[in-house]
């Protein structure tokens, strides 16, 4: 399964991420039923979604183990979820939503390995990558913040 | 309903009276956005009635595609204009269009009047009026933050500032920190309703015909926008499109000289270094749009979001004559601030120059947009419009119809802009003129030839000052743009893509068949309607003029010497426009012409 990077410095908040989200899982279009969100500060956005964490808290902390990783995607059982929303408390990203119209807890899937966000965004701010290139492209993000590495 | 939300919100504010109708009453025949919001304020406004009567009423409308298609956040803005005291009309980009949509409305129409400044806000289905006495005078800023600090931090803002608040009539309705829907005084409509601010939040979604459909035609618009070479120069566009409009001939100076600005140049170069050296940008777009064509700009400690478009920087370096940058965006933040239409004001102040009020360029302007905001002084008389204070101080001023002020191009030598403004339902010259050939004469010489030829049969028509094919080419763009208006499409990258795409992902937004020919035929329909609201108002082919001045003014330097505006040609013009769109030789709609559009009066 790749992983999604996001350069947040390019990002222009228009929000296209978000739409074609909700139509892709949903078929309707609303932003608050995405997976993937753009939060903006002024002139600055980042956008967030679930980033497939290794030691994940939203699977420590569910009471039921409900959630698991399955194909490199991490996927909640909603036979066994409570709708307890701990999850979307402790994780640190705020990447797990809680979907109030159909009652179920949402996340991103990476649509299966052909994630639609990347493929719409229009600044190519979403990155799919490989997992195996994902330490490299993570590193690539620090160098951006903290410059060149020694 | 797929598409559209479903529903429009109708508050009245003198009984409080909330209620919705259902858009499937109106989408069949008007479309949405600007169409529907024209057969509204037909149905709801009085023929007598006044602007600032709590009979008026206050329409935004989205279309069935705001927040369903790249470059679509539109939301279309329909009143009776004080300005003009007919149908005024403007739209806004950002987020409030989609949010509203969320929410669960295709619009929300205002009537009556508030005993008492009152704000609205709109969670979904939860409607509530809260007090606004204290934050009556607030600027657009405060009133934003005001407003977040609340409640819910993600609602979206439409507002106005002190200036709508007193009544100014070039004030307009601010979404949110950044978007205006600036022209026909429409702010000035929000305060006299003592209406200062609507917030939306929506949780709601709006559901769509056909998912995959619409995702390709979407997938599709976006990439033919990503390609064209137009694309990577929105990057750069606050730095370039001062210099970009001198070279095409387009700006005017001061209060409509006749001598060219010798410094025009210098000024729109500072501009450029301006963005490019001394503030940073962080460029940013609407929701749903590719093209980031405003950016948030901070200068020494100041920000503010700013629209990469003629009639903000542009607007006010040229009109006002300012070679300093500094000055110019000490002049910006206090208009965006005020959520003032910039390019109406500067008119204005360029107009008071002209009567020794001012000193263009200088930082007197600044006192002066205090005046107009505070209504003090002559700033009292200012606040009514170029055309109030032209008749008060007795020294003719620059307008088109009905006392709108003109646009930032210069109406002399662009006939088609000079038509439009004359013909427009509200003189609201930037409701039809985008894309037009003449624009980009000298800019893009094959490319307007092209589409001068497309359009008018004619690839002469392209030219400026030449009278020919310019009433079908002002027929058709003004169609393109009800189209876009009516859509919710933004309309500089709708008139860059095919229209045959748009249809497309109209129909597998709503599930309803659309072609281009249908569309254009909703577009003419929407048009009469529109000209019949004014006709009903008296509007005639008298009334459909522009200032005596400007048939007068004959421009004496620079790359418009000689050039002035022949009142015979003009009005030829005229008829052949009224034989386009199906009006008889007086301007009013003839019988056959509402039957087939199936309208009665």
């Amino acid at each position: 399964m790749p992983y999604l990077i996001v350069h947040e410095e390019g990002c222009i908040g228009c929000h296209t991420c978000e739409m074609v989200c909700s139509l892709s899982h949903e078929g309707v279009i609303n932003p608050d039923l995405s997976r993937i969100h753009v939060l903006g500060y002024k002139g600055e956005k980042f956008p967030v979604m679930c980033l497939q964490c290794e030691d994940a808290p939203c699977e420590l902390v569910c009471p039921m183990g409900a959630i698991h990783m399955q194909n490199g995607v991490r996927m909640v059982d909603d036979e066994k979820c409570i709708r307890c929303k701990m999850c979307t408390l402790v994780c640190p990203v705020g990447g797990v939503l809680y979907d109030y119209i159909n009652n179920k807890m949402i996340r991103c899937d990476l649509c299966g390995g052909d994630p639609q966000c990347a493929k719409y965004c229009p600044m190519n701010v979403i990155e799919v990558v490989p997992d195996d290139a994902v330490p490299e492209a993570r590193k690539r993000g620090v160098r951006v913040l903290y410059g060149e590495a020694d | 309903m797929f598409g559209y939300a479903g529903k429009i919100l109708f508050i009245d504010l003198t009984s409080r009276v909330v209620r919705t109708e259902p858009t499937e009453k109106y989408a069949a025949d008007f479309l949405g956005g600007r169409g529907i919001a024209t057969k509204i304020a037909y149905d709801l406004i009085p023929a007598e009635a006044n602007a600032f009567d709590p009979e008026n009423a206050l329409i935004m409308m989205t279309g069935p595609l705001t927040g369903a298609a790249p470059s679509s956040s539109r939301i279309d803005i329909v009143s009776l204009s004080p300005v003009t005291n007919l149908l005024g009309g403007s739209s806004a980009g950002g987020d409030f269009g989609a949010v509203l949509k969320f929410a669960g409305y295709d619009g929300i129409v205002i009537t009556g009047k508030a005993e008492k400044p009152m704000g609205i806000r709109i969670i979904d289905d939860e409607v509530t009026f809260h007090d606004a006495e204290h934050c009556w005078e607030y600027d657009v800023y405060d009133t934003v933050d005001c407003i977040k600090r609340l409640g819910r931090e993600d609602v979206q803002v439409a507002c106005i500032g002190k200036a709508g608040a007193n009544l100014v009539k070039t004030a307009g309705i601010s979404f949110s920190k950044r978007n205006l829907a600036a022209r026909g005084g429409l702010g000035a409509v929000m305060g006299s309703k003592n209406l200062k601010a609507i917030a939306v939040a929506g949780t709601k979604g709006v559901k769509v015909r056909d998912t995959k459909r619409l995702m390709e035609t979407n997938l599709e618009i976006e990439r033919r926008m990503l390609e064209s070479p137009a694309f990577k120069k929105y990057e750069n566009w606050h730095a370039n499109i001062s210099l970009s409009l001198l070279k095409a001939r387009r700006p005017y100076f001061g209060d409509y000289e006749e001598e060219f600005w010798e410094e025009a140049e210098e000024a729109a170069k500072n501009a450029k270094k301006f963005f490019e050296e001394m503030a940073t940008l962080r460029p940013n777009s609407c929701f749903a749009c590719p093209l980031r064509c405003w950016a948030w700009v901070e200068y020494k400690g100041e920000e503010a979001p700013m629209v990469a478009c003629q009639g903000t920087f542009p607007a006010i370096i040229f009109i006002l004559k300012i070679k300093d940058p500094e000055l110019a965006w000490k002049v910006y933040l206090r208009l965006q601030r005020e959520g003032l239409d910039i390019m109406g004001t500067a008119a204005v102040i360029a107009y008071a120059s002209r009567v020794g009020l001012v000193r263009l360029g200088s930082e007197e302007i600044l006192s002066l947009i205090d005046e107009i905001v505070n209504r003090e002084g002559p700033g009292n008389v200012l606040a009514e419009g170029i055309k109030r204070a032209s008749e008060h101080f007795g020294v003719p001023a620059v307008y088109v119809k009905g006392g709108m002020e003109s646009w930032s191009s210069d109406v002399r030598p662009f006939r088609g802009v000079s038509l439009a403004g004359a013909v427009s339902e509200s003189g609201s010259i930037s409701r039809a003129i985008h894309g037009f050939p003449a624009s980009s004469y000298y800019t893009k010489p094959e490319k307007a030839r092209k589409v001068a030829k497309e359009v008018a049969g004619d690839e002469s028509a392209a030219e400026p000052t030449s009278y020919r094919g310019k009433a079908k080419l002002v027929a058709y763009f003004e169609d393109e743009h009800i189209i876009a208006d009516s859509l919710g499409v933004c309309d500089t990258p709708m008139l860059s893509i095919p229209l045959e795409l748009w249809a497309e992902a109209l129909s597998a937004a709503t599930g309803m068949e659309f072609t281009p020919e249908k569309l254009h035929f909703y577009a003419g329909k929407i048009r009469t309607l529109e000209r019949m609201f004014n006709v009903r108002r008296g509007v005639d082919r008298e009334k459909d003029t522009l200032s005596e001045r400007l048939f007068r003014s004959v421009i004496r330097s620079g790359p418009w010497a000689g050039v002035g505006i022949d009142r015979e040609k003009f009005e030829e013009m005229k008829l052949e426009y009224y034989r386009l769109r199906g009006w008889g030789e007086n301007g009013i709609p003839a019988e056959e012409t509402l039957e087939r559009y199936d309208l009665e009066w």
